[in-house]
């Protein structure tokens, strides 16, 4: 149970949390078949902002979080409200230069602390632990010790938040505004034709990753106890888009398998990790020439359905009826 | 000393500008950004490096082997990223991702080849300044000057007047009628990338004389300055990348001279983000083309 309860395992459990989240982040901007490739400036937009609330304010975690989200948000109505009445590429290019104007940004600022990055960050497992201990709990409980105990509920509090995320992604993509985006994903000029405001939603959605990216770096920031500069770089850009070329962009289930294979995978290759990067350039170029849409397509869902039936039956007595025509 | 930011500005400026019309050429011919072109563009830096320190060539010849190797890299590219998503209808950001593969896979090649630390050319010129009394100006920046400037005139020649520059055109303004006429597309797109990529590497050597250092990282930041150029200048248009590389150096000048020197690195998109607001076809665009 000790060797299974680690600290090192449950560090990768969290960051395996984080990184769906931001695969989440991806495929929001991706369902309008937009590429934002901003994702990592909006995670150090929010890292920092809930880092410095937290750590220069007093403001606690559990608000200064979603503070870090929002802030994200606002940044993103910057680059957001100019480019998406253009070309993809436009948002694409600018996203990146917005990345990088973050990254330089913070390297200069002082309040920042430069590059030297900022550390004794408020860490959630800390700040539980010491709830515990105000509940008399401070020498563990059962076979788990405080550590282990307080580590455990900052992960199940992750995991209740990515569950919230992936229900408010498979919720959206049934709603008007989900069917929106797939309609502009298909083909922008058609959708706008048939009296979509393409702008609006693009933009929409723009804003929901910007947000859910913000988060996740502010809770990144809590999990780690220190950010830098460095962390929110070009290549933890090109990492998250990896979640979502591997994965898959079309169903909420392929940026969060793509994250999940994603976080494992360096931990496997440690042996090889000079080779890291060179290995995720050719899965990128591998990806796109001989399986664009990532590994789960909608296709494979509903074979993956049909195969394992008796869940389905199980599912289906116990949600809604789908409306019919929908798609 | 006004006269002197704009020497330097334009010295920067037109390496900027001979990046940048890298990433124009591919752009106007497949519609594409080429996210790899900055690590061509190192990868140029290194070949040159190499030629000069080990094979103890004079910097012309280290200068053509750079634009050769650039051209391999180009031709490689092109036949694993590019040609085969063009053969099946996949979504315009395929290319973008593939390139972007492309781009940090030949980062991390670059890394374990030649290793992190920033190596720099063996003195080559003489340090003295030129004294022209508003200004003085090093005999390297000269050099990267007239190598710049007669590059990218060649190349405006080289487009205007023959037959090939004719064809590229011709497929720039629309793919499918130039295949129709008779024009070898397939042929086009790959010297066209070839070509884009060999200019690319060229810069590469440039921007390694005049900063003095050569290394492996040095491919992603100026790759973004090229790709805020394109921006700039307008998505594919020649004179636009050019004028928009030499605003873009004299900018950044500019900006060291007098105060934000530490802020450098953010000008470029700041201007980016200021043009979007304001002339989103890019400086020289004909409106129309920022739209979809």
């Amino acid at each position: 149970m000790d060797s299974l309860l680690n600290p090192y395992y449950l560090q990768i459990v969290m960051f395996v949390m984080i990184n769906a989240m931001l695969g989440i982040s991806i495929y929001l901007t991706l369902a309008t078949g937009q590429l934002s490739l901003g994702n990592a400036g909006f995670m150090s937009v929010g890292a920092y902002t809930s880092a410095l609330l937290t750590l220069k304010v007093g403001v606690p975690i559990f608000l200064a979080v979603p503070a870090g989200g929002i802030a994200a948000c606002l940044l993103a109505a910057v680059i957001g409200v100019p480019t998406t009445r253009m070309q993809g590429l436009y948002l694409a290019i600018a996203t990146l230069g917005f990345g990088e104007v973050v990254r330089v940004v913070a390297l200069n600022l002082k309040v920042t602390n430069g590059a030297l990055g900022l550390s004794g960050i408020p860490s959630m497992s800390v700040m539980t632990g010491k709830g515990l201990s105000e509940l008399g709990l401070g020498s563990g409980v059962g076979i788990l010790s405080a550590q282990q105990l307080s580590n455990i509920i900052v992960i199940v509090v992750l995991a209740l938040m990515l569950a919230c995320l992936v229900f408010f992604a498979l919720r959206l993509s049934k709603s008007r505004m989900g069917r929106a985006f797939a309609a502009i994903k298909a083909d922008e000029q058609a959708a706008e034709v048939s009296g979509i405001n393409t702008t609006y939603y693009k933009l929409v959605a723009f804003f929901m990753g910007a947000f859910v990216a913000g988060l996740a770096g502010a809770l990144a920031a809590h999990i780690t106890f220190y950010i830098g500069p460095q962390d929110f770089s070009y290549h933890k850009a090109v990492e998250i888009l990896l979640f979502a070329v591997l994965g898959g962009s079309n169903v909420v289930w392929g940026p969060l398998l793509g994250s999940f294979i994603l976080t494992l995978l360096p931990e496997v290759l440690r042996p090889v990790a000079e080779f890291r990067e060179m290995i995720y350039g050719a899965i990128l170029v591998i990806m796109m020439t001989f399986r664009p849409e990532g590994l789960l397509k909608e296709g494979t869902i509903r074979f993956l359905w049909a195969k394992f039936n008796w869940r389905a039956k199980a599912e289906d007595d116990n949600s809604q009826p789908e409306p019919e025509g929908g798609r | 000393m006004l006269w002197q930011q704009v020497v330097n500005g334009l010295t920067l400026g037109s390496t900027y500008a001979l990046i940048a019309l890298g990433y124009t050429l591919i752009f106007g011919v497949l519609n594409i950004v080429n996210m790899a072109h900055g690590e061509i563009f190192m990868f140029g830096a290194f070949v040159a490096l190499m030629l000069v320190t080990t094979f103890k060539v004079n910097l012309l010849v280290a200068m053509a082997g750079a634009a050769l190797a650039g051209a391999v890299l180009g031709y490689l590219l092109e036949v694993t990223a590019l040609r085969p998503l063009r053969k099946r209808a996949v979504s315009h950001m395929a290319p973008l991702i593939s390139t972007i593969g492309v781009s940090i896979f030949l980062e991390s090649l670059a890394l374990n080849l030649f290793g992190a630390q920033s190596q720099s050319f063996p003195p080559m010129f003489s340090g003295k300044l030129l004294d022209f009394g508003l200004f003085q100006i090093s005999v390297i920046q000269v050099v990267i000057l007239a190598i710049s400037v007669g590059l990218m005139l060649v190349l405006k020649f080289w487009l205007d007047r023959t037959k090939m520059g004719k064809s590229i055109r011709a497929t720039s303004e629309n793919i499918d009628t130039a295949a129709i006429l008779g024009v070898n597309t397939q042929r086009v797109i790959t010297i066209t990338v070839m070509l884009a990529s060999g200019l690319g590497a060229v810069a590469g050597v440039l921007v390694g004389l005049a900063f003095n250092a050569v290394e492996p990282t040095m491919g992603i930041p100026m790759g973004f300055k090229g790709l805020a150029v394109l921006i700039l200048g307008g998505l594919g248009n020649i004179t636009g990348a050019m004028v928009g590389g030499l605003l873009l150096g004299i900018a950044e000048v500019f900006s060291v001279a007098y105060g934000a020197s530490s802020y450098r690195e953010a000008v470029a998109f700041g201007l980016i983000m200021v043009l979007l607001f304001l002339r989103p076809q890019g400086l020289f665009g004909s409106p129309g083309n920022g739209g979809r």
